[in-house]
C-alpha cells in the first residue's frame, strides 16, 4: 500500500508543476497592470517604479517564478494586492467554512447514493428502481443553488427549523456548526447524490450477475451479507473514481451555494478577488483548491487500492 | 425504439403498450420543451406581454396576477417577460459556450491524439491540470481574465468544457489509429490530412453527438450560476440565473420570484439530459441492464401437464439416497410478462457417496437444474412444480433463512469458471474462513487453521501462505482447488458441480477430476456432476441423465449408456464424441441446434432434429423403464441396431 501512496505521489510532479506554472502566468495574462492597481491612478512614475521593484516585476520571468514558488512551497503566497492581508491568512480563515460544506455535502451525498443506487439494483424496474432513477434524472438537472433557495424559503423562512443565513464555527458549537450547514450541504449534496446512485446502480447491478456473487449465495452465506459485503465491496471499485470526482464538483459548487446562505467562504473571497482583480489571492486559492482536489485524489486512490487488490502494486 | 405488435402477448397489452411508449412520451415531451424554448427565444420580442427591462417602482414584488401572470421583481418588472426574455440568453449561451468547447478541443484533441509524443504529453498534463481545479473556479480565474458578462463567461466555460472535447476526440483518435483501415490507408499513399478527415471524423460522430448533450445541460446549470454570482450575465439583462439572484436577495418578501426561473433551469436541463439519454442509447449499444433472458414471445402450450406422467417415472427410492427430485418444472418470465418452461419434468435421485452425471448441449437445463436445487434461480426464473428432497427434507417448502441455513451445510457448490467464482476483493483463506464462521460458529483462529487444513487436503502446496493470496494471483486449477475446498468446507451431504473442469486446462481437468474422486472416497457425498463433455462424464460418474431441451431423455448407468444407448440424441452425442483411436474420419454432428425455450416441439422434442422420426413423435412421450430410462417410443428399435 505505501507502495501505491508513493507511486501516486511521484505521478502528481508533473501535474503540479504544470498547475504552478498555469497559476504564475496568470499575472501575465490579466488586462490589467498589477502596479497601477496597487498605486491607483494618482501614482506617480517613482512611486510606479517603487512598487514595481517590490514586486520584484523587473526581474526576469523565469526568475520571479522561482522565488513565487519557493515561498508558495513554504506556505507564502503573497499579499493581497487590495488590503495588504496575508492571502494564506485569508485563505485559512475561510477555509474551514468552505471544507465544512463540502465535507458535509459529500458525506450527504454518499450516503443517499450508495443507499438509493443499492436498493434500485436490489430490484431492477420495480417501483424503488423506478424512483431513484427519476429521482436521479432531477437531481442532476437541479441547479444546486436554486435547491438552497427552496430550502431556504422552506425550513428557514417558513418553517424557521434552521438559520437562513451564516455560519458557526465548528469550534464555537458543534451542534450550532451543524444546524447552519445542514441545508447548504443539502443544497449541495443533492445532484452529486443523483450521479452517485446512478453510478452505484450500474456498478451494482452488474457486480450481482457475478458468478461469485451466486457462489457466496450458494455457500449459504446471508443475502445481507452477500449484498452489504461481498457486492458492495466490489460494487464500490468503479464508484470510488467517480466520487474523487464529484467532491471536486462539491468543493467547486460551494463556492456558489455559499452566496445563497450569505457564508463568508472561499467562493466570496474568490468573487471579491475576481472583481478586484486581486492576482495573488486568486492565484492562492487556486493553489489551495488544487492542493485540496490532488489530496482527496490520494485518499480515493487508496481507497481503490482497498477495495481492489489487482490495483496494488505487487 | 420501435413496437411490433405482433411482439405483445394478448395476455398483457395494456402495460407492454403503455410501458413502451412511455419513453417515446418523455422524449416527445422533452423535444417540445426545447422546441418551444427555441420558439421563445426567437420570438420573444413577439411573444413577451411586456418590456423586460421596464421599471415600475409601484408595482415592485408583485404576486401573479392577471396583468402579471408570474408576478414582477424588486424594480416593477415583469417576470414572465424576463423569463422569456431568459430563454434567449440561455439558448445563446448554450450555443456559444458549446461551440468554442468542440471548436476549440476537438482540433486539438485530433492533433495530439494524431501526432502522439510530446505535444500529447504536454496537453494531457495541462488539461489534468484543468480538471483538477474545481470547474467554477477554472470559469472565475478565466473571467478575472477577460472580465464578466455573458459572451465572456460563455468563452470562460467553453474553454473549460473543451477539456472533454478533446480528451473524446485524443480518444477515438488513438483508438482508430490503431484500426487496420488505416494502417492500410497510410500504405497506398493518403496524406496524413486525408486520413484524419475521412477515417476518424466519421467515428467521432456519435459519441460527439453525446458530449455535446450533455455540455448543454452542464453549460446551462453553470452560466445559471455564474451569473447568479454576478460574474455572468449583468443587470439589467435578463436571464435565469440574474433573476435567482434577484430572487435571492428578496426571499423573506416573496420567495415566489425563485420558482419560475428555477423551473425554466429544470425544465431545460431535464429535456437536454433526457434527449441526450435517448442519444446516447440509440447511438451505443444500449446496455442491457435487465437479468431477464431474451426468449422469443411464442406462449408455450402446456399440452399434457407434467404431473400426469410423474407416476411413471417414479422407481422405488433406494434407503441411502441423498437428493430426490421430482417432477421438477422450472419457468422463465418472457417479455411479454408470461412464463415460458426452461425445465419440465425432471425427476432424479442420488444416493450416498454417487456421482450422477447431467449431459448435453448447451440450453439443455443442466445449470439450471443445479441451481433449483439450491434455490438460486435468480430474478425472472423459478421453480413453479415439484419437490426437491435433500436428506428428506422439502428444500422447496422451507422459509428463506432456513433454506440459506441448507446451503453450505448440507449442500455446496462448484462452479465453472474458478476465476470468477471467488470474489476478488478478499484473500482466498478469508473466503474459506468466513463460511466456516457464519455456518459452523468457529472462532476466527479456529476457523483460518481449518481454512488452511483445507487448502492443504484439495492438494495446494504451502497452504498456509496461499491462503493469504487473491483469486487473481492463482492459476485456474489452483483456484478451481479453493473453490472445492470452500465447497467441501461444511462437510456437505450433496456437492453439485457445474462444468468445474471446463475452464480448465485439460491437464490440469484430470487433476482436478481425481480430487473429486479422492474427497468423495473421504467424505462420502452425493455428487451431481453436470458436464456438457461426455469423457470427462464417463471417467468420474457412476450413473448418467441425459438432458435435451429441459428434460431428461434418458437415464442409466454409465457402462450400458456408452455400450448401448437408446434415446436417438445419446447416439448423435455418443458419436460427436471424439476418440483416440479414430481421429481421422470428420466427427458426425447433430444437424441443427437445441430450440430455445419457447420453441420446443410439442410432441418429442428432439423430433425435429432426428433421424427417426416418425408419426408417433409428434405426442408427448414419457420417460418409462425402472433401472433405464429412456424417453423415445422407437427406443426398443434402436436397442437393436447399435447391438449390431
Amino acid at each position: 500500500m505505501l507502495k501505491l501512496i508513493v507511486q501516486r505521489l511521484l505521478a502528481l510532479v508533473p501535474l503540479l508543476f504544470i498547475v504552478s506554472v498555469l497559476t504564475f502566468s496568470f499575472t501575465s495574462l490579466l488586462p490589467s497592470d498589477p502596479v497601477d492597481l496597487i498605486i491607483g491612478d494618482t501614482g506617480t512614475q517613482d512611486q510606479y517604479e517603487m512598487v514595481r521593484e517590490r514586486l520584484g516585476l523587473n526581474q526576469p520571468v523565469h526568475l520571479r517564478y522561482l522565488q513565487w514558488l519557493g515561498r508558495a512551497v513554504q506556505g507564502d503566497l503573497g499579499t493581497s494586492f487590495f488590503n495588504s492581508v496575508s492571502v494564506m491568512g485569508a485563505v485559512m480563515q475561510r477555509l474551514p467554512v468552505t471544507l465544512s460544506l463540502t465535507a458535509i455535502s459529500a458525506l450527504i451525498a454518499i450516503v443517499i447514493g450508495v443507499a438509493a443506487g443499492v436498493a434500485a439494483a436490489l430490484r431492477p424496474r420495480s417501483w424503488v428502481d423506478r424512483f431513484a432513477t427519476i429521482g436521479a434524472t432531477f437531481g442532476q438537472a437541479v441547479p444546486n443553488f436554486w435547491f438552497g433557495l427552496i430550502l431556504v424559503a422552506t425550513f428557514a423562512v417558513n418553517l424557521r427549523w434552521f438559520p437562513a443565513t451564516g455560519f458557526t464555527p465548528l469550534t464555537e458549537s458543534p451542534s450550532e456548526w451543524l444546524r447552519s450547514v445542514i441545508l447548504p450541504s443539502l443544497a449541495l449534496g443533492t445532484s452529486s447524490s443523483a450521479a452517485i446512485a446512478r453510478q452505484v446502480r450500474s456498478a451494482m447491478v452488474g457486480v450481482l450477475q457475478q458468478d461469485y456473487i451466486r457462489a457466496a449465495r450458494a455457500q449459504g452465506l446471508s443475502a445481507r451479507r452477500v449484498i452489504f459485503r461481498h457486492a458492495l465491496t466490489n460494487a464500490m471499485v468503479p464508484v470510488v473514481a467517480v466520487l474523487s470526482f464529484q467532491i471536486t464538483v462539491l468543493l467547486g459548487g460551494a463556492l456558489i451555494v455559499e452566496q445563497v446562505f450569505a457564508i463568508n467562504g472561499l467562493g466570496t473571497l474568490a468573487i471579491a478577488a475576481v472583481r478586484q482583480q486581486d492576482i495573488p489571492m486568486l492565484q492562492g486559492l487556486v493553489l489551495v483548491m488544487v492542493g485540496l482536489v490532488v489530496t482527496v485524489q490520494l485518499a480515493t486512490d487508496v481507497i481503490y487500492g482497498l477495495l481492489n487488490p489487482k490495483a496494488r502494486p505487487s | 425504439m420501435s413496437i411490433e405488435p405482433d411482439t405483445l402477448s394478448p395476455a398483457m397489452p395494456r402495460r407492454a403498450r403503455w410501458r413502451l411508449s412511455g419513453a417515446q412520451i418523455i422524449t416527445g415531451i422533452a423535444a417540445s420543451v426545447l422546441l418551444m424554448l427555441a420558439f421563445l427565444a426567437v420570438f420573444a420580442d413577439w411573444i413577451a406581454p411586456y418590456d423586460p427591462l421596464r421599471q415600475s417602482l409601484m408595482e415592485a414584488l408583485q404576486w401573479p396576477s392577471t396583468a402579471h401572470w408570474l408576478g414582477t421583481d424588486d424594480l416593477g418588472r415583469d417576470v414572465l417577460s424576463r423569463l422569456i426574455y431568459g430563454c434567449r440568453i440561455a439558448a445563446i449561451a448554450a450555443a456559444e459556450a458549446t461551440s468554442i468547447a468542440v471548436l476549440l478541443g476537438v482540433p486539438i484533441g485530433l492533433f495530439i491524439g494524431y501526432r502522439g509524443g510530446l505535444w500529447d504529453w504536454i496537453v494531457m498534463r495541462i488539461v489534468e491540470a484543468v480538471v483538477s481545479i474545481p470547474g467554477i473556479m477554472v470559469a472565475i480565474v478565466i473571467i478575472a481574465i477577460l472580465g464578466a458578462g455573458l459572451h465572456r463567461a460563455m468563452i470562460a466555460l467553453g474553454i473549460l468544457f473543451s477539456t472533454s472535447f478533446l480528451r473524446l476526440a485524443r480518444g477515438v483518435v488513438l483508438a482508430e489509429r490503431e484500426e487496420v483501415y488505416v494502417r492500410s490507408a497510410r500504405v497506398v499513399g493518403a496524406s496524413d490530412n486525408r486520413i484524419l478527415l475521412r477515417h476518424i471524423l466519421p467515428n467521432i460522430a456519435p459519441p460527439l453527438i453525446v458530449q455535446v448533450t450533455l455540455t448543454v445541460g452542464a453549460v446551462l446549470l453553470a452560466e445559471a450560476g455564474l451569473s447568479f454570482i454576478g460574474l455572468g450575465v449583468q443587470p439589467p439583462q435578463a436571464s435565469w440565473g440574474t433573476m435567482l439572484n434577484t430572487a435571492a436577495a428578496f426571499m423573506d418578501f416573496n420567495w415566489f420570484l425563485s420558482v419560475p426561473p428555477g423551473i425554466a433551469i429544470i425544465l431545460t436541463v431535464l429535456s437536454v439530459n433526457l434527449l441526450g439519454d435517448v442519444l446516447r442509447d440509440s447511438i451505443g449499444r444500449g446496455i442491457a441492464v435487465g437479468v431477464r433472458p431474451e426468449t422469443p414471445a411464442v406462449r408455450f402450450e402446456a399440452a399434457a401437464s407434467p404431473s400426469s406422467e410423474a407416476g411413471l417415472t417414479s422407481s422405488p427410492r433406494p434407503a441411502d439416497e441423498i437428493l430426490w427430485v421430482e417432477s421438477l418444472q422450472v419457468m422463465v418470465s418472457a417479455r411479454d410478462g408470461g412464463e415460458i418452461p426452461v425445465i419440465t419434468d425432471l425427476s432424479l435421485s442420488i444416493a450416498k457417496g454417487e456421482t450422477l452425471g447431467l449431459v448435453g448441449e448447451s440450453g439443455s437445463g443442466k445449470t439450471l437444474t443445479g441451481l433449483s436445487i439450491l434455490g438460486l434461480l435468480g430474478a425472472g426464473a423459478r421453480t413453479t412444480h415439484g419437490s426437491i428432497l435433500l436428506n428428506g427434507r422439502d428444500l422447496r417448502t422451507l422459509p428463506r433463512k432456513q433454506i440459506e441455513q441448507v446451503r453450505g451445510n448440507e449442500v455446496a457448490m462448484v462452479f465453472q469458471d474458478p476465476t470468477t467464482s471467488l470474489n476478488p476483493a478478499f484473500t482466498v483463506g478469508s473466503q474459506i474462513v468466513e463460511v466456516l464462521r457464519s455456518k459452523q460458529g468457529l472462532t476466527q483462529k479456529q476457523a483460518w487453521n481449518h481454512a488452511v487444513e483445507l487448502i492443504d487436503r484439495v492438494g495446494i502446496p504451502r497452504p498456509e501462505e496461499r491462503a493469504r493470496a487473491y483469486p487473481h494471483e492463482l492459476s485456474g486449477g489452483m483456484a478451481q482447488r479453493i473453490a472445492i475446498a470452500r465447497a467441501l468446507s461444511c462437510n456437505p451431504s450433496l456437492l453439485i458441480a457445474d462444468e468445474p473442469t471446463t475452464a480448465l486446462d485439460v491437464t490440469v481437468q484430470q487433476e482436478i477430476l481425481d480430487l473429486f474422486r479422492d474427497l468423495q472416497d473421504e467424505f462420502g457425498m452425493a455428487i451431481l456432476f453436470v458436464t456438457h463433455d461426455l469423457a470427462v462424464a464417463a471417467d468420474i460418474c457412476d450413473r448418467i441423465g441425459v438432458m435435451y431441451a429441459g428434460e431428461l431423455v434418458e437415464m442409466a448407468d454409465v457402462d450400458p449408456l456408452f455400450a448401448d444407448p437408446r434415446h436417438p440424441y445419446t447416439r448423435g452425442l455418443l458419436s460427436a464424441m471424439p476418440h483416440a483411436s479414430d481421429r481421422n474420419p470428420p466427427l458426425p454432428t447433430i444437424r441443427g441446434n437445441v430450440p430455445r425455450p419457447g420453441t420446443w416441439p410439442l410432441g418429442c422434442r428432439f423430433s425435429n432434429r432426428c433421424d427417426f422420426k416418425s408419426a408417433a413423435c409428434d405426442a408427448r412421450i414419457p420417460l418409462v423403464g425402472t433401472g433405464r430410462q429412456v424417453r423415445c417410443v422407437r427406443a426398443g428399435e434402436f436397442d437393436m441396431e447399435a447391438v449390431s
